[in-house]
Parts: C-alpha cells; structure tokens; sequence
C-alpha cells in the first residue's frame, strides 16, 4: 500500500499574506464596529490562535499566525467584521476551542481569526421543549455543569470534552463517543445562526423551526452548514437539543488474547440492540502494547491480555442493569475476560478527556522522546474493520522502519451508530515534532494519502469525525465524493464570491480557477 | 508529608513490574529509569508531589463520573446474574 497513492503536486498551499496597507486598512475600519479591546494584533495574541493539537514542523510555524484576531460578542459584530473583511477582501478564519486534528482553525493566508469564545452565553433554556440556545463559544463542559442542574444534559462528548466548543463542533459536524446511543453533533444541534462569507445573516435549521427536529420543508442546509470547517461562514448562536442526565452509567471493560476474538464480540455487542448501549471501542494489539509501556492500568496486566473491548452504557438505573446483564451474557459466550471495576470505570472516565499525552513515544532502542500526538481516522464498515487495520500498521511501520521521527500507537474503533454498520477507526501516531524536518514532514504527508487511500479502497469515508481538509488526505477528497466535489466548488463560488472564508482549505481554490476538470481528474486518478 | 528532606526525597524501592516500568507506591508506576537516560531524562519528585498528582488523576476521573451520571454501576454486581 505504502506509497502507492501517486497524486499531482501537493495541493495546499501557504500563500503569501495580505501586505501591510491592507492590514491597517482592515484595522482601521474595524475600530468603526468593534471596541479596541475586541481587536488583536499583538504577537503573543496572535500566535497563540496560530497553534492547533496536528503536528507539524517547528520551523514552518510562522507561516501560518494570523494578522490579528477579533473577540466579537453578538452575531451583529460578526456579521460586522465579515462584511469589511469581504469588501476588502481579507481572508477570514474562524476559530473557537483550536482542537480541530484537521487544521481547520489554523490559518493558511493570514488575515483575521474570528475567536468566538467571548460568544458563550446561555440565551434561554427552554425545559418544556427540552432546548438550550447558547452562543456557540460556549464549551460543552461547561453547559453542561449549568444543565446538570435541571436534572439535564448536552450529551455531545468528544474525547475532547473539556477544550471543545459548540462552534467547532459544528464547524467539524463531530463524532461523539456516546454517539450511538445519542447522536452526534448534527443530530444534537437543532438549529443554529450563521454569518455568510458576504457578511449577510441566515437562520439555518429543519425547515426554518428554531427547536423543529425533523422538518420536510425545503432543502435540508442545516447539513450544509456543518462539517466545512469554517469555509462556509460562521455560526454564532445554536439552539441544542437536551436528555435527562443519565441516572446510570456502565462501562465494562474486558481482555481478548487475540484481535480476532474481541472484534467478533465488539460486533455482538453493538449488533444486540440494547437500548442504553453508547457505544463500544475495541483497543487493537499495538494499542494494548502502547498501554502497557506508561499507564497504570495496563502495566500489570498479564502478558496474555492483547486486544481489548469495551462498552459504555447510559440511562435510568434498572434499564442501565437489565441492557448491562445482557451485554454481560454475550460477554460469557465470546470467552470474553471481565477486567475488573477499577479499570473499567477509571478508563472510561479519562476517554472524556485525551489531551494529557505527553512522553509516550520511544525510539526504536526504546528510549523515551517527547512526541506529539497525532490521529488518523476513517468511517469503515464493520466488515472492513481488520483489513483497514492491517493496512494502516503497515503503512506507519514502514514510516518507522524508515525513520524515528514516528511511532505506532495503536488503533481503536469506536461505533458510530447504534446497529454497529460502521466505525470511527483511528491510528494514533507520535510525531517527534522537534525532528519533523522537510524531509520527514513529505514523508507523512505521503503516509496520510495512503492512510486515506486504504479507507477509500474498503468502501469507507476518509473522515468520521475531524474532516479531512489538511495535508495529504485532502488531495483524496474529489476521488471520495466524486461529482459531489464539483458541486462543493459551485456552492463555495456562489456563497463565497471573494473566497474570503478560510482560504485554501479543501481544495476550495479551485471554485476560483475556471475549468479544472483535468486537475480533479488527475486526483481522481482518471488520466 | 515528613518535614526532613531525605524522607521525602527517598520513595519505596522500586520494584520491576515489566519490562519497561517499574513501581513503587501502590499504584505508582515509572517507566524503567535505562528508558530514561538519553533525550529525556527522569525527574526526581518528591514523595508528597507523586502521591498528589496520583490522587488528582482520581479526583478527576471520580468528577467524570458524577459530571456525567449520577451513579456508577460496576460490572461485577451484573457479572454474576447474568440468567434476566
Ligand atoms: C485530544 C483530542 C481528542 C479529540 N477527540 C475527538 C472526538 O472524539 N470527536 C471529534 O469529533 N473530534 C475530536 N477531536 C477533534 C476536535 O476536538 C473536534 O474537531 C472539535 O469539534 C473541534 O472543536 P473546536 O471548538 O476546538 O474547534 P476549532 O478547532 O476551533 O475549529 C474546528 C473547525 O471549525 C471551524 N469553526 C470554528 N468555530 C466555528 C464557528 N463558530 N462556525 C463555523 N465554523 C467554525 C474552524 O474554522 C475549523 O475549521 C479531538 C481533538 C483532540 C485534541
């Protein structure tokens, strides 16, 4: 597989800034909508909306640290600052918790962040209706310690839990780990405000309902305006959808001592309908190896434990036990090894919050290095689960064998729905991102094409759950929606004139380039 | 915490829980210090600094857990009624 996904030259590109004059003109008009402290542009402000979780070379950094940053605090001021932007042509970029794994936050031309994190108050809650409108700076942690309150919650929970924000959720469309029994962030967010590339103002929902969960009326945009990471506008304000909180939680792990056998129950598991199932995650054999060199749960474990499954179950307490009873019966008939409650429930309550990675990388001698993390993810089918599997550890051994720059961490596969048909797959990687030189940097980008081929040749979509806009996989993105990549470039061009809105994400340039069918032809690998 | 600087500084003696870690409070794991030595080397904590980050992780973890559902059921009350 390695190196086999042969495309045109690297297709994003860092182009060249706005020059100065046009800077302090955009300064100077904003200082018309916005109140001095609303407008940054001192370097410490600015660098630190440059940076996002992704690895990437050290010595390119600079390249992408916006001209200044804006905190506005209404859908008013956005609208505000995108309409200069736009009359000016300025690129934009919208950023809200800066933990997107895709570099949609990160601004490849310069320009202006729009930080929405000021943007993060309750506006109603709505009991009866069971909704909560919020702007979308708001993190969900943080909500959620205010609905806990009225007995509800906002069971939106990515493994970044603590530092996302409503607005990237929506920017990414995300994946939630208890999306099987939940939903995922589309199904979530009812409704939402949006400010256009254009600076105009869109109410965007099912049908036009603030609160309506299914409507039949029209196009459905609300699909549209999520999951562009920031290319289409910005949302400023979101109506959510609410759940009690859950009275019960379980979360039983148990140990396989092969691969084989905990993927064949993780399949049973989520295939038996149990109504208070949120998912199940099965830790691969290069997973389990990781775990064992740091973390305190696995260290111990016997040399036999090498794959591991884990389900997570939420709701009233005699449901949670009945759906748990049953879910322990497939346990006894899989051979299936209970772990115990201490790791159980202690592993379950750290999947909420993954950022506390640091040190886990070796060298192949096996000394410590300080790497960063990166993920790699796919949405594939259950069936095509071990093949994916087999071909993403190949494609980062050979990374390894070639360089000790990387380092396998493992894959995980999560459930996205609550039948079991497909799975967010992950691969984890560390990047010695202090050694990431050009040569290095080439080599991963080349190994994310293959990892995003792989996906794509079992049937499955490059992203669950980050996207799929940065270097590397997005050159596979017209190959993956095939005329539907035609029809992103005719909707960017329309709503988009100027191509202002997070410039030189997806491919997007080329909505500006007359006839490029012989470039998409040549990504589709169509010659 | 001991108030002399020795005791605080002198954790149990590790012993190898693995190849590659090691222990030494109950519940404390290192990686093994050889793993240490070249492009990261290990730091020396004191007695009382160890035991409070290990006691913060489960503070966390238990906030999770509440933050989350207001009762934890754990799998071997379920384990051994498996028949309903
Ligand atoms: C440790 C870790 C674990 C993670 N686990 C998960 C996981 O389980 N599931 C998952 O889905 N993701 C996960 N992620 C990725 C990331 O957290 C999600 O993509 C999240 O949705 C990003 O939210 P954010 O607020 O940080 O957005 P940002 O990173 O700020 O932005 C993400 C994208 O949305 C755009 N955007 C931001 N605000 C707005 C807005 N108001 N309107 C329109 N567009 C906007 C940005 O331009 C960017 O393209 C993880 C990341 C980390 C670091």
């Amino acid at each position: 597989m390695t190196g086999e996904t042969e495309l045109a030259t690297p297709t994003v590109s860092t182009l060249e800034h706005p020059p100065t004059d046009l800077i302090d003109r955009v300064v100077e008009r904003l200082h018309g909508v916005l109140r001095p402290d609303q407008i940054l542009t001192g370097k410490t402000d600015r660098y630190n909306r440059a940076r996002v979780p992704a690895p990437f070379p050290v010595h390119r950094w600079r390249e992408r640290v916006p001209d200044l940053a804006v905190l506005p605090e209404s859908t008013e001021e956005v609208a505000a600052v995108v309409r200069i932007a736009n009359e000016l042509k300025c690129p934009v970029v919208p950023r809200d918790g800066g933990t997107g794994l895709t570099d949609g936050a990160v601004p490849l031309r310069g320009g202006i962040v729009v930080d929405v994190k000021r943007m993060n108050r309750i506006h109603e809650l709505d009991l009866e209706n069971r909704t909560v409108t919020v702007g979308t700076g708001i993190n969900m942690l943080k909500l959620n310690e205010v609905l806990g309150r009225h007995g509800l919650i906002y069971p939106d929970d990515p493994a970044s839990y603590p530092c996302s924000l409503v607005g990237g959720r929506i920017g990414t469309s995300g994946w939630s780990l208890i999306g099987a029994r939940y939903g995922h962030t589309r199904d979530l967010v009812l409704s939402f405000d949006f400010v256009l590339p254009t600076g105009e103002i869109l109410h965007v929902g099912d049908g036009i309902g603030r609160k309506i969960s299914k409507s039949s009326s029209g196009y459905q945009l609300k699909h549209l305006f999520m999951g562009h990471q920031g290319t289409l506008g910005i949302a400023t304000k979101a109506t959510l959808k609410l759940y009690p909180k859950p009275e019960a939680e379980l979360s039983p792990f148990w140990a396989f001592d092969d691969y084989d056998a905990a993927y064949r129950f993780t399949g049973a598991l989520a295939r038996a309908g149990v109504a208070t199932f949120a998912g199940a995650v099965l830790f691969d054999e290069w997973k389990v190896a990781y775990l064992r060199r740091d973390d305190e749960a696995y260290i111990p474990q016997p040399a036999d434990v090498r794959a591991l499954t884990c389900a997570v179950l939420y709701g009233w307490e005699d449901e949670v036990r009945v759906g748990g009873k049953r879910l322990f019966r497939i346990a006894k008939e899989h051979g299936a090894r209970y772990l115990g409650d201490e790791i159980s429930e202690g592993d379950w309550a750290a999947r909420h919050d993954r950022y506390a990675t640091p040190l886990h990388g070796r060298t192949k001698s096996g000394q410590v290095v300080p790497m960063s993390w990166h993920c790699e993810d796919a949405a594939v089918n259950y069936t095509d689960v071990p093949a994916v599997t087999k071909a993403w550890h190949e494609i980062v051994a050979d990374l390894r064998r070639r360089t000790d720059v990387f380092d396998d961490w493992g894959m995980f596969a999560y459930t996205s729905a609550d039948t079991g048909v497909d799975y967010l797959t992950e691969i984890d990687v560390g990047i010695w991102e202090q050694r990431l030189d050009d040569a290095a940097w080439a080599m991963w980008v080349q190994a994310k094409r293959d990892i995003a081929a792989a996906a794509l040749a079992h049937g499955g979509s490059i992203s669950a759950c980050h996207g799929s806009c940065r270097e590397g996989e997005v050159d596979l993105v017209p190959r993956e929606l095939g005329r539907g990549f035609d029809v992103m470039l005719g909707v960017k061009r329309m709503l988009d004139p100027n191509n202002i809105m997070n410039p030189g994400k997806y491919l997007l340039d080329f909505a500006y380039q007359g006839d490029v069918s012989a470039q998409l032809d040549e990504l589709r690998g169509i010659r | 915490m001991s108030y002399r600087y020795s005791d605080e500084n002198t954790p149990p003696p590790a012993r190898k829980a693995s190849e590659v870690a090691q222990t030494t409070f109950e519940h404390v794991y290192e990686v093994d210090p050889r793993l240490m030595q070249t492009h990261v080397l290990q730091q020396v904590f004191p007695n009382w600094d160890t035991l409070r980050i290990m006691h913060a992780r489960h503070d966390h973890l238990e906030w999770m857990h509440h933050h989350f559902a207001h009762t934890t059921i754990s799998g071997s009350e379920l384990m051994g009624d498996t028949t309903t």
